[in-house]
């Protein structure tokens, strides 16, 4: 399976050099390197230049409203455990409106991969500050939200219980698709943050120049501790790699498992046949 | 213009057990204090009532604080049906007579009306109860040492066994309706049998027997209860919701009902985060619901567009409760009604229906499941505290309507998702797991693909194929609605909701009036509605809600002159008395 087989006939409508390419295409490759099959896939997104993503992936997707793909994509997941859910977005759909729906769909453990492109800005809306702008940018730029300190999305995510938690760059693609390929692959919440420039708010330069704060985690990190990780997520510089991995729960996410076994799926979608047709997923 | 089309028939025969005569029955009020076991004291009594085929209904009222303070029931059981409780007692238990004061307006006393109260009461019953020729009957429910309240046997057993004396009921009946209830909790039973015999043993008790029921046992179960179990009947397979007064008994029943069907159940962490996950269980294919009162309503109002906008078949019950804001969370209103049929931003078509009674109450999920399932737009049911909160007996369902399904999309049978040309508005539904059946549902206006587009010719042909649905919807549902009194009458009412119960009885009374109540509140069924107001030389519109919302959606509909506006605020639903006094002055 290619990655083109995951796309749409639709062209992005993104700025030339967006992060968000690099998401769609380390995103796909990964799903392809899964044999995941579009039929089994859905993407799901709230609002954003970033949320935009699911249009131009093959897949049951959905571009919904801002900051609500997270109830959304639990709501699938709950009801059609067999079917492999991915939301993408923002960092203002994610940590600023949707920020609410995080811990929760962390506590419950759904059996879906949450991908932020963080690119501390509003880019659909033209340029607003958003939770993660530092606050050197919002001084130079202007912009509301001086004194306002920005929220760090990992440290919150991993306190908030998560099992899973990785961070890459856009413009990495390789780590990228990576990255994306261990989380869809791990059975509970996952959670990926993507970090990138908007090209047309913050300057062609600023994605790069986070890159370089960038470093990979060492390869003797233990991504078991949770107490390193929480420490990595808290470095001045951006820790990039599988910050944490908790062993599965003895007790299977919410919307894992056996699809022909698992309880409370919709009893007439589908026949038990086409049940067993599909590979069972993580 | 055509002429109107005759009314067609409603689908249930209006009152036609009452018109027989009225029925035979009788009202129980029962006030307490928070922890005297009012509410259980009432149940017990339904069930017995429901048990030999008599009919009832009890509604409770609360004092301000939700525990602890005073509580009221009012029980009214009787040979027919009934969704009323009616607005006088022929009883009135009462055990502190301080605790009355809270329940003025909705507890009142006739000349033949007997109370039963504590010896040690020296005061006498208020005014505003209404006087009463019999003596009140006394009996020492509360027990005292040295002047001060001690723990003695449970007042609400005491209570049971003097009102078994007093309808001729058998102890066992009330021994079996204790043991249902309390099944194994020994210690507790031994207690309750104790002051029932205590309360059946007392002398002199007065004497109001009860109707003879019908033999066959009925069973007794709330709004809330009906709107999960009909729901449930109708396919449900997943819900999401958030507590709130007065709706959460339909997420209780729920998670101890839905998943013996293999449905799903889950409290989400805010109605906004409800409501996406029910159109996501939505997108997945699954038949969905949620429920909520107001400010529940109010933040799932951006999500019910996307439900319209992206085409993903939804129902919204919302258990009117007074607002706005919090309002009063336990009361009753009829003033959701706008927000129902008009909120949300943008055009977008919805079907918005409205609860009778109890009864009604399952029925009126098939019709929701049917409609959202097949035109694949958002559904909601308006219940309302009264309602929700209320339990009435009821026959027992032998076989409930199935709902119909979605059609599902296949390799061949396949247009675009939202192909423009379909002649409903509706395109087979493609589910996760279709093979090559892949497409973007969006909240962003999109094109027949569901890709994203801003043009404003597809703009507008969208919204001509959405709202064609509506089109489809109110041919369909021509007939979803019910009249009450002769045709021959001269005045009308209009009312929706549960104004039905209290209608139901009234116009029996009153044969110069005849009622129109729609089902279908949005889109309304104007032809009948045209075709019923022939021939009328008055005509009310009745409500409860402060701005007239309802006579103000008619308006905007067709022409309302000389059409009167009777509404008031919620709080206490309507009683015959203030209606026959609205009436007076309206028709004056
Ligand atoms: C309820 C609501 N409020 C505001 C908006 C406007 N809005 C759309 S996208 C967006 C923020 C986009 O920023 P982000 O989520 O970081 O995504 P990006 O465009 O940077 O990828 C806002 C405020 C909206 N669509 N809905
Ligand atoms: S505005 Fe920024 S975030 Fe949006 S597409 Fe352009 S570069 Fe990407």
């Amino acid at each position: 399976m290619k990655a083109k087989d995951l796309r749409s006939s639709l062209e992005p409508v993104w700025c030339k050099g967006c992060g968000d390419f690099g998401v769609l295409k380390g995103l796909t490759s990964a799903l392809a390197d899964l044999e995941i099959a579009p039929e089994r896939l859905a993407v799901i997104s709230g609002i954003g230049c970033s949320s935009r993503l699911p249009g131009y992936t093959r897949s049951y997707a959905f571009n919904s409203i801002h900051g609500r793909a997270l109830p959304i994509a639990s709501g699938l997941k709950l009801s059609r455990p067999e079917i492999t859910t991915i939301v993408v977005g923002g960092d203002g759909d994610g940590f600023s409106i949707g920020l609410g729906h995080i811990p929760h769909t962390v506590r419950r453990n759904v059996d879906i991969t949450y991908a932020v492109l963080d690119n501390g800005i509003y880019g659909l809306t033209k340029g607003q500050a958003s939770p993660t702008s530092t606050e050197d940018f919002k001084r130079d730029r202007g912009l509301a939200g001086r004194g306002e300190r920005p929220l760090n999305p990992v440290l919150l995510v991993l306190s908030s219980g998560a099992g899973f938690v990785a961070r890459t760059h856009a413009g990495n693609l390789p780590h990228l698709r990576s990255m994306m390929r261990e989380a869809i692959s791990y059975a509970g919440f996952s959670f990926v943050h993507i970090l990138a420039g908007c090209v047309t708010y913050q300057g062609p330069q600023y994605g790069e120049a986070i890159y370089q704060r960038c470093d990979m985690l060492p390869p003797e990190y233990d991504p078991t501790d949770l107490g390193k990780a929480m420490e990595a997520a808290q470095a001045e510089r951006f820790a990039l790699g599988v910050l944490y991995r908790r062993p599965p729960d003895a007790t299977p996410p919410w919307g894992s498992g056996d699809p022909a076994t698992a309880e409370g799926i919709w009893p007439a979608l589908g026949s038990a046949e086409a049940k067993r047709e599909l590979p069972a997923q993580g | 213009m055509k002429p109107p089309a005759p009314a067609p028939a409603t689908a249930v025969p209006p009152n036609r057990d009452l018109t027989a005569g009225p029925a035979h029955s009788l009202v129980l009020a029962l006030v307490g204090s928070g922890g005297d076991g009012i509410a259980l004291l009432g149940d017990l009594i339904l069930a017995m009532a429901a048990r030999q085929g008599l009919y009832g209904v009890m509604v409770q009222s609360y004092g301000p604080q939700i525990r602890g303070g005073e509580s009221a029931a009012i029980v009214r059981i009787s040979d027919r049906e009934v969704q009323y409780e009616g607005d006088q007692a022929d009883v009135l238990l009462c055990f502190r007579l301080r605790d009355l004061k809270r329940f003025q307006g909705s507890v009142r006393l006739h000349p033949g009306s007997v109370a039963l109260l504590d010896r040690e009461e020296a005061g006498e019953l208020p005014d505003w109860l209404g006087t009463t020729q019999e003596e009140p009957y006394r009996f020492p429910f509360a027990r005292f040492e040295d002047g001060i309240e001690v723990e003695g046997p449970p007042k609400n057993m005491l209570g049971l066994g003097l009102l078994c004396r007093l309808l001729g009921w058998p102890q066992a009946l009330a021994e079996d309706a204790l043991r249902q209830r309390f099944g194994d909790r020994r210690e507790r039973m031994q207690a309750n049998l104790e002051a029932l015999a205590t309360g059946l043993a007392a002398d002199g008790v007065p004497s109001r027997p009860a109707p003879a029921g019908k033999g066959r046992g009925l069973f007794a179960e709330t709004g809330n209860e009906a709107v999960a179990r009909g729901a449930i009947a109708a396919g449900l397979k997943f819900f999401a919701g958030y507590p709130i007064t007065p709706s959460s008994e339909v997420m209780e029943t729920l998670i101890e009902e839905l998943p013996a069907t293999g449905g799903r159940v889950v409290q989400a962490e805010d109605e906004i985060a409800a409501m996406g996950m029910v159109l996501g269980a939505s997108f997945g294919g699954v038949p969905s619901m949620t429920a909520t009162s107001g400010p529940g309503l109010s933040l799932m109002t951006e999500m019910i567009g996307l439900s319209s906008m992206a085409e993903l078949p939804s129902i919204i019950v919302d258990c009117q409760r007074a607002g706005p804001a919090t309002g009063m969370p336990s009361r009753t209103e009829q003033s959701d009604l706008y927000h129902a049929i008009y909120g949300g931003h943008g055009d977008f078509p919805r079907v918005v229906l409205g609860v009778f009674d109890v009864v009604h109450a399952r029925e009126v999920m098939v019709r929701a499941m049917t409609l959202s399932e097949r035109f694949q737009l958002p559904v909601m049911v308006l219940s309302d505290a009264y309602i929700a909160q209320r339990r009435q007996i009821r026959e027992a369902e032998t076989s409930p309507r199935q709902a119909a399904t979605r059609e599902r999309w296949n390799e061949t049978s396949g247009p675009a998702r939202f192909d423009l040309s379909s002649a409903h508005g509706v395109n087979p539904f493609r589910v996760p797991g279709d093979v090559g059946g892949t497409y973007l549902a969006a909240g962003i206006e999109h094109n027949a693909e569901g890709y994203p587009t801003a043009d404003t010719a597809t703009h507008q042909l969208m919204n001509e194929k959405r709202f064609r649905k509506l089109t489809a919807i109110a041919e369909e549902t021509r007939d979803a609605f019910r009249t009450l009194g002769e045709a021959g009458a001269t005045r009308g009412l209009v009312a929706w909701g549960s104004s039905y119960g209290l209608l139901r009885e009234w116009v029996v009374a009153h044969p110069e009036y005849r009622i129109f109540l729609p089902e279908m509140l949005h889109p309304f069924p104007l032809e009948a509605f045209t075709a019923w107001r022939q021939g009328l030389e008055w005509t009310g519109v009745l409500e409860l809600s402060f701005q007239g919302q309802f006579h103000r959606y008619l308006s905007g509909l067709t022409d309302l002159r000389d059409v009167k506006s009777i509404a008031r605020s919620g709080g206490t639903p309507l009683t015959a008395s203030e209606l026959d006094r609205y009436l007076s002055e309206a028709t004056t």
